[in-house]
């Protein structure tokens, strides 16, 4: 029935010293469609790729605002998920109430990811199964963290996750050191190719399955208007001035000045796109 | 945590956790509870006391006074009290009340303290993140009719911003740019408002201390709680100094005359 | 290890016929397969320092650190799995807060060894849970002076001058053993044990890394923190010199 003797549960060393059960919950991640997340100087951002079951049902939601200056994207069990980002509420609105201060990001996700390694170690439970990029802005400015169900949390440049996330990581490593200094409308473009890295062949991001998060000043592009620096999730039409921006694909490697507003892509069908699958 | 695997998972408590979905650490002591438990009383009077708290905005930060006498009563006890508390690098706080209540609140900041010291992330508490959880902490007591008796004033400099602000049993919160508990705050605070208010960027260190000695001066003839000898608290941008106990020069000659002061019979 | 797969290692409540307790060991292998990590305790105060693995280069450097503060005066290096490390501190911090609460003064490392010992242990005794896989360096300077220990998946902890753990203990413990800690000042041990670092990460197998150092003692205010950046700089520069002399 298993793999092997050691991966029943999550209270057992294999003779290498790995655990199994939490491997196999960092697979669950890689079901989920891929997010990817950003930062520069003045802000961080997220990029999702949103499925949906059929043409007659909505897009998966892949970003939850925590507060005012946190939000995250997820890739994996999307209640784990829900669990997880209700968790982060709550320390946010303490933090609020016992301090008056804006909880730092580095510790809501400490705390998560603390959560997250009980799992890992008592018997009886599951590790998570799902992954986050956490953004948020605190006193040293913007950030951008990864928490996996291993229960490990780490802070990047820029990251991916989730299925087919190493082609996005791949681009990210090979671009990263112009984040620091880049504008959001390139910081975003930059996201937007890293996430389209991620898609199966004769797909392409649109209005529809792309949803995208930001802290930091508002952008041009943003029509709604937009409170302090705080976090918010533009979906739908508040996409398409940030989809326009894209580059062609092969043209996009020597990634030159933003591009003019490329040519208004059909704004494709919702085609019946695969979800993500518990079990089989 | 509770760290005796004794009492780890089973019996669990059905009342509380029926499907034992808390994590170990997380599920409540299945153990005997305290007997007494409900027969607990709550602080109805302070006992040892601490008197009158000043401070003032002065143009580098805040400065910041108490003597360092906790009476018991009338008795004047304990003559070399502290009642000034460097909380991390840009706080300090001043008690006046119940000095056992004082220093729980010290041990309960201290702790704090070394939580964010422990994060080591760079982010540290300010004097008005400190006087928010005071504030949270007293009015909680208070609403369990078991108050920390004592009102506090906070003071710090952080990011270039002054700040100060008092907290008193009640949970009452207030900010001023001149504060004063006890019975300062019906003899000093007018003398401190005259003397501080429009001047807050003007006032030199030695201007303010100047005026937070005559108000110390003028407390020590007035209250009968008070004593000689003080120290001062000054917070600026470059962190805390609290001074060595000064003694005031004090003239009494003119009370011969007075009665009720003197050795008159009648 | 021939019992492995008889059944005798699947649990930590189980021994196997010749009396051993597989998980623990098992535990130990997640220690072994780890970036290494040292401690020198010397004349007047603790040194502590890690090979860190950098699994991407879109990590932000020096913002995952892998040395914790327990108390102002504790340190806590691990090697192994880095969330059980995590988890270990946090219990660390807990029983350091503990111990102040109950004596009003700050906990002696001995206390906290012994109690953090005791607890990896309860993770041994039971098939509910798996044992911590780390080892866990603690430095400080206490009432009696410097002290660092060691805490293992098995529960045991000894205290040591120097000390190593991870991947490459074996080749750090000899560097060790050719110093005079008992004569070092602090500064002389951060830039030793940068060079140990440096000398026992292993270019060949290992992808990058990234070196971590903090200390204890009076050259910090007795604060347990990260160096400063110059010393830093200082002694990791030393140590790549050091490292090509020695090749």
């Amino acid at each position: 029935m298993f793999r092997n003797t050691y991966d029943s549960d999550n209270t057992v060393f294999s003779p290498q010293g790995r655990l199994h059960q939490v491997e196999y919950a960092l697979e669950a991640v890689k079901q989920g469609s891929a997010a990817v997340g950003l930062r520069s100087k003045t802000h961080a951002v997220l990029l999702a790729l949103k499925r949906s079951t059929g043409e007659l049902a909505s897009y998966q939601q892949k970003m939850f605002r925590i507060d005012d200056h946190v939000g995250i994207a997820i890739a994996g069990l999307t209640s784990d998920a829900r669990v997880l980002s209700n968790f982060m509420r709550q320390q946010a609105m303490s933090s609020k109430m016992l301090f008056n201060r804006p909880v730092p990001v580095n510790r809501l996700v400490s705390a998560i990811a603390d959560k997250a390694q009980v799992n890992t170690q008592e018997y009886g439970r599951r590790p998570y199964g799902v992954g986050f990029l956490v953004i948020g802005q605190d006193k040293s400015g913007p950030h951008l963290y990864e928490f996996s169900p291993s229960g490990n949390s780490y802070e990047y440049y820029a990251m991916s996750i989730g299925a087919r996330s190493q082609s996005a990581k791949t681009y990210l490593e090979k671009h990263y050191k112009s984040f620091e200094d880049a504008s959001l409308e390139d910081l975003v473009r930059h996201g937007l190719h890293a996430l389209r890295e991620t898609l199966q062949q004769d797909k392409e991001l649109n209005e529809n399955n792309t949803s995208i998060g930001i802290v930091g000043p508002a952008s041009h592009f943003e029509k709604k208007p937009v409170t302090g620096e705080s976090f918010r999730i533009l979906e739908n039409g508040s996409v398409r001035p940030f989809l326009d921006t894209m580059v062609a694909k092969e043209a996009a490697d020597a990634p030159a000045a933003p591009a003019p507003a490329a040519p208004a892509a059909p704004a494709a069908p919702a085609s019946g796109d695969e979800d993500v699958q518990m079990a089989e | 945590m509770d760290h005796f695997p004794t009492n780890w998972g089973r019996p669990r408590n059905d009342a509380f956790d029926a499907y034992g979905t808390y994590p170990i650490h997380q599920r409540p002591q299945n153990g005997p509870k305290d007997a007494f438990v409900d027969g607990v009383q709550r602080t109805q009077q302070p006992i040892v006391t601490g008197t009158s708290v000043l401070a003032i905005k002065f143009k580098d930060g805040i400065m910041m006074a108490a003597d360092t006498l906790a009476s018991y009563g009338s008795l004047a006890r304990f003559k070399d009290v502290q009642r000034l508390f460097p909380v991390g690098d840009n706080t300090v706080i001043g008690a006046g009340g119940d000095m056992s209540d004082f220093q729980y609140i010290q041990t309960l900041l201290d702790g704090l303290t070394i939580d964010e010291f422990t994060a080591q992330d760079g982010h540290t508490l300010g004097p008005a993140e400190i006087h928010e959880y005071l504030a949270q902490v007293m009015y909680a007591r208070r609403s369990k009719m078991n108050p920390l008796w004592n009102a506090l004033l906070v003071g710090g400099v952080k990011d270039g911003k002054k700040f100060l602000a008092f907290v008193d049993l009640l949970g009452t919160t207030y900010s001023a740019s001149t504060l004063a508990t006890g019975y300062g705050a019906h003899i000093a605070q007018p003398l401190l408002r005259k003397a501080v208010e429009g001047y807050e960027n003007v006032l030199t260190e030695e201007q303010a201390l100047k005026i937070i000695e005559t108000n110390m001066k003028v407390l020590f003839y007035r209250d009968a709680r008070s004593l000689n000898k003080y120290q001062v608290a000054i917070i600026t941008e470059q962190g805390v100094r609290i001074s060595e106990s000064k003694t005031l020069d004090t003239h009494w000659s003119f009370a011969e005359g007075i009665r009720g002061y003197g050795a008159q019979t009648q | 290890m021939t019992s492995i797969g008889t059944g005798y290692d699947l649990s930590a409540s189980t021994y196997s016929p010749d009396g051993r307790i597989f998980q623990v060991e098992y535990a130990n292998k997640a220690v072994e397969n780890s970036g290494t990590a040292i401690g020198l305790k010397v004349k007047h105060g603790v040194v502590l320092a890690v090979e860190k693995l950098v699994h991407s280069k879109l990590l932000v450097p020096e913002a995952n650190r892998r040395i914790q503060t327990i108390d102002r005066h504790i340190g806590l290096a691990t090697a192994g799995l880095l969330a059980d490390g995590r988890h270990l501190s946090n219990r660390a911090r807990d029983e350091a807060a503990n111990y102040r609460e109950t004596y009003n003064s700050p906990a002696p490392l001995k206390d906290v060894a012994d109690r953090l010992g005791l607890y990896v242990q309860a993770y041994t005794l039971y098939s509910s849970v798996r044992p911590f896989g780390i080892s866990t360096i603690l430095g400080a300077v206490d009432q009696d002076g410097p002290a660092l220990y060691v805490v293992e998946p098995s529960g045991v902890f000894f205290g040591y001058n120097g000390a190593a753990v991870g991947k490459g203990r074996q080749l750090a413990k000899t560097e060790l053993e050719k110093l005079k800690l008992s004569e070092l000042s602090m500064r002389e041990a951060v830039l030793e044990a940068a060079r140990i670092i440096y000398l026992v990460h292993d270019d060949a197998k290992e992808k990058d890394f990234e070196l971590e150092i903090s200390w204890i003692g009076p050259d910090s205010g007795n604060l347990h923190v990260h160096v400063p950046k110059d010393l830093f700089d200082e002694a990791e520069a030393k140590a790549k010199a050091a490292l090509e002399t020695f090749e």
